[in-house]
Order: C-alpha cells, then structure tokens, then sequence
C-alpha cells in the first residue's frame, strides 16, 4: 500500500491508475508469474540442493568402500 | 571471468527490473470513454438560429486521465461521419474528466451514427469511435454540413502508454503475459534444435541433447500455462469470460497440451535409447503444431485478441514506440530468465542422472 501511494504522488495528476477499474487485472497477471516463477524456483533450490547432497554422499560411500 | 559468464543473468535481472519499474510507473494516455445525453429541453433564445433544430439536448462528454481544467476555453469538441465534421458547443467544464455539451444541430444530417473528436491542448485529439446516436433529426445522406476549421492536435504530455478503448489499463500486460509466449516459442526453439542433434547422433551416442530437449520443454510449458492463466484473468475482465472459443486463444491450449503430450511420453517409455528417439520425433511434430497454431493459422482468421484481426504480428496501430521502449526490453529480459531456469532445470537432470549412475 505505501508504495501504491508513493506512485500516486509522483504522478498527481497522472495518477489514475485505478481510474478504469482495470488495474487489479494487471496486478492478478504479474501476481500469478510472480507467484509461478517464484514456485518453480524455490521447488529447483529444494532439489537441486537434495541431489547434490545425495551425490556427494553417494561419491564418498564408494570412495570409502574402495579405501576399504 | 565469472562475472563475465554471468553477465547475461546479471543483464536479464536488470532488464527484468526496468520492465516491471515502467510497466507500473508509466501513466496511461488520455482517453474519451463515454458521451452520454444528460437532458432535453426545448430552444432557448440564446440557441435560436434558422438553421438549427428547434431542440437542444445536453450532453455529457467522459474521459480517462484527461486534463480539462488546464485551459478549458481550449476544448473543442467536434462530431464526424467521413469527411463531414461539425462543431458543438461546449457548455461547461465539471472537471478534469467531466465536460457538459449543447447537442445543437441542423435539422437535416447525412447520419445518424457520429465518431466524438476532442482537441485541447494538453490531451491532443482523442477520438471515441461512434461515440453518438442521434434521433430525431431528418436523415439525407446528401446532406452537406459547412466544414469548420480542424487540426489534428497532438498531446502534450510526458511519456505515456497509448488508450485504448475498453483495453484501458491492462495494455501493461503488455509487458508480462505476451513475453511469457516468447519466451515459450524460444524454449521450445531451443528443444526443437536438441531433438533434431539428439536424432541425427549415431546409435548409442550421448543422452546429452536429449536431457537438453526435456529441460527446454519442461520449462517452455512453465511459460506456456503462465501465459494461459495470464490470459484467460485478462479476458475474463475484457471480454466478461474466463475462455471464448477463438482460434488464437484455442491454438495456445492445444499447444501446451501437445507439449503435455511430450512429457507424458517421456514418463511412459522404460529403455532410456527408444525414450531419447521416440520423444525427440515427436518434438519435431509438436514445434511444427505450435508454428502452425500459433504463427500461421491466426492470420488466416479472425480474431478477438489484440494485436489481430488477420494479422498475428503486432502492428504499429496496437504497438506505439512508448510501448516499443518497454515491450522489447521485457520480452528479452523474460527469455533470458527462462535461458536461466532452463540451465538450472537441465543441471538438476544431470545431478539426477549422475546419482542414478553412481547407484547402479
């Protein structure tokens, strides 16, 4: 909301963003991207992060057994 | 050197972060939305001509992000069918969007049917397409009204992104639903290249084209249903429905459905050679589907989404350059994040192969 407000104050007079009672559809379409990019990323960072720990630990256990 | 290999990330943020800054800063142009009757009274004296019908109706003119108290005496307010234009008076001035006019006419118009002009100093000429219906009025289309004197004017504003009418507002999605569809088209480019190199390896050569087709789809849909759910919330708000049966609108679903299909089919075959061939000639099929879909058969049609109307590309009459200076940079800054997720999605298929190798 405070930002909303700043903008309205740099632009006065243009400042009628909400004045079609369309703006809300351009804030749902960059929510939902947003949102998915978002998602999808922190879903990669979970797996990405889980498979490098399981390949590394799965590289010293054989490194192990052949020291063994 | 580092910073040197990540300096197209580093520029796709950047790019990213102008885009989103413009898209929500930049005003939105004036714009007429409504002239409406207000009330109707017979003549006065001040009204009376020979000339002119023996009625006045008052008018109501609307607009958005208009600056009519700046220099009211300036807004002229004219009606035109083809070459034909008249003036009206204006009455009064209510506000920045509010202006009230005296529908004085000859009794005889070539048309019942009339586009609004406004010129003012500030907003230019705007322009509100069969903006009036009068009745009435004796109509002969050989009739000839004395043409007044009339300039196109141009508004003197600071930038801003053009009105359209019933777009209004969200001519910045501009800037993020259709870029999701650019970046989908170069995914899917980037799967189409690994497919053909994944074909056209000798039997029992490396995975690695193939790993890179899957992570281009993968993604490429990501895009792909971003784009749908993006535009079926604007329709919903533009046309009053979520979906409308349109070629454009209907090519996208298929597409992304096709390339559905893709992933399915990867999930269903076991022997890892015959899923690397078998997906990598059915990718070849779904690009030719989505050029088709959605480059070919829009221009052969009709259709309701903007930017159309036989012609897919958009043209300078729904792309100005304020829009050229935001639209450009976004559809770049998205691919190169979807460049990104891309590598990201393909290092995380790698990591999986490699455990699976280190399992076996």
């Amino acid at each position: 909301m405070i930002m909303l407000h700043t903008l309205l104050q740099a632009n006065p007079i243009e400042g009628f963003f909400f004045g079609s009672g369309k703006s809300m559809v351009v804030g749902g379409v960059a929510v939902i991207i947003i949102l998915g990019l978002g998602l999808w990323m922190w879903r990669m960072e979970v797996r990405i992060q889980r498979l490098d720990e399981a390949v590394t630990r799965q590289a010293n256990g054989s490194n192990e057994s052949t020291t063994a | 050197m580092r910073m040197i290999q990540r300096s197209w990330k580093i520029g796709g943020i950047a790019l990213l972060a102008y885009v989103l800054w413009t898209t929500f800063t930049v005003p939105l142009g004036p714009g007429l939305l409504e002239f409406r009757e207000l009330e109707f009274r017979e003549r006065n004296e001040a009204a009376f001509s020979a000339a002119n019908t023996n009625r006045i109706e008052t008018y109501e003119l609307i607009g958005l992000g208009t600056h009519w108290t700046v220099q009211p005496e300036e807004l002229r307010l004219f009606i035109r069918k083809g070459d034909q234009i008249a003036p009206l008076p204006v009455i009064d001035v209510i506000d920045d969007t509010h202006a009230q006019v005296a529908l004085l006419l000859p009794d005889t118009l070539p048309s019942q049917a009339w586009d609004v002009l406004i010129n003012h100093p500030v907003d230019g000429t705007l322009f509100l397409q069969n903006g009036l219906f009068v009745s009435g009025f004796v109509v002969d289309e050989s009739a000839r009204l004395p043409r007044p004197q009339f300039e196109e004017r141009i508004a003197d504003l600071p930038h801003h992104f053009p009105f359209q009418p019933r777009i209004f507002e969200t001519i910045r999605n501009l800037m993020l639903h259709v870029p999701m569809w650019f970046t989908m088209f170069l995914l899917m480019g980037i799967a189409f290249v690994a497919s053909i190199r994944q074909l056209s390896q000798k039997a029992g050569g490396s995975s690695l084209f193939d790993l890179r087709a899957e992570a281009s789809v993968q993604v490429g849909m990501m895009f792909g249903v971003l784009g749908l759910l993006t535009g079926s919330l604007w329709a919903r708000y533009t046309w009053g429905a979520w979906w409308v049966d349109d070629p454009q609108l209907n090519g996208a679903l298929v597409t992304v459905l096709v390339y559905a299909g893709y992933l399915i089919l990867r999930g269903s075959v076991e022997d890892e050679r015959l899923k690397a061939r078998l997906a990598a000639v059915y990718n070849l099929f779904a690009f030719v589907i989505l050029m088709i879909l959605l480059m070919v058969l829009p221009r052969f049609t009709e259709s309701l989404h903007p930017g159309k109307g036989g012609n897919p590309g958009f043209n300078s009459y729904d792309l100005d350059s304020s829009l050229r200076a935001v639209f450009y940079p976004a559809v770049l800054g998205w691919m190169l994040l979807g460049t990104w997720m891309y590598r990201i999605r393909l290092q995380a298929t790698q990591l999986n192969r490699k455990l699976h190798r280190l399992n076996e």
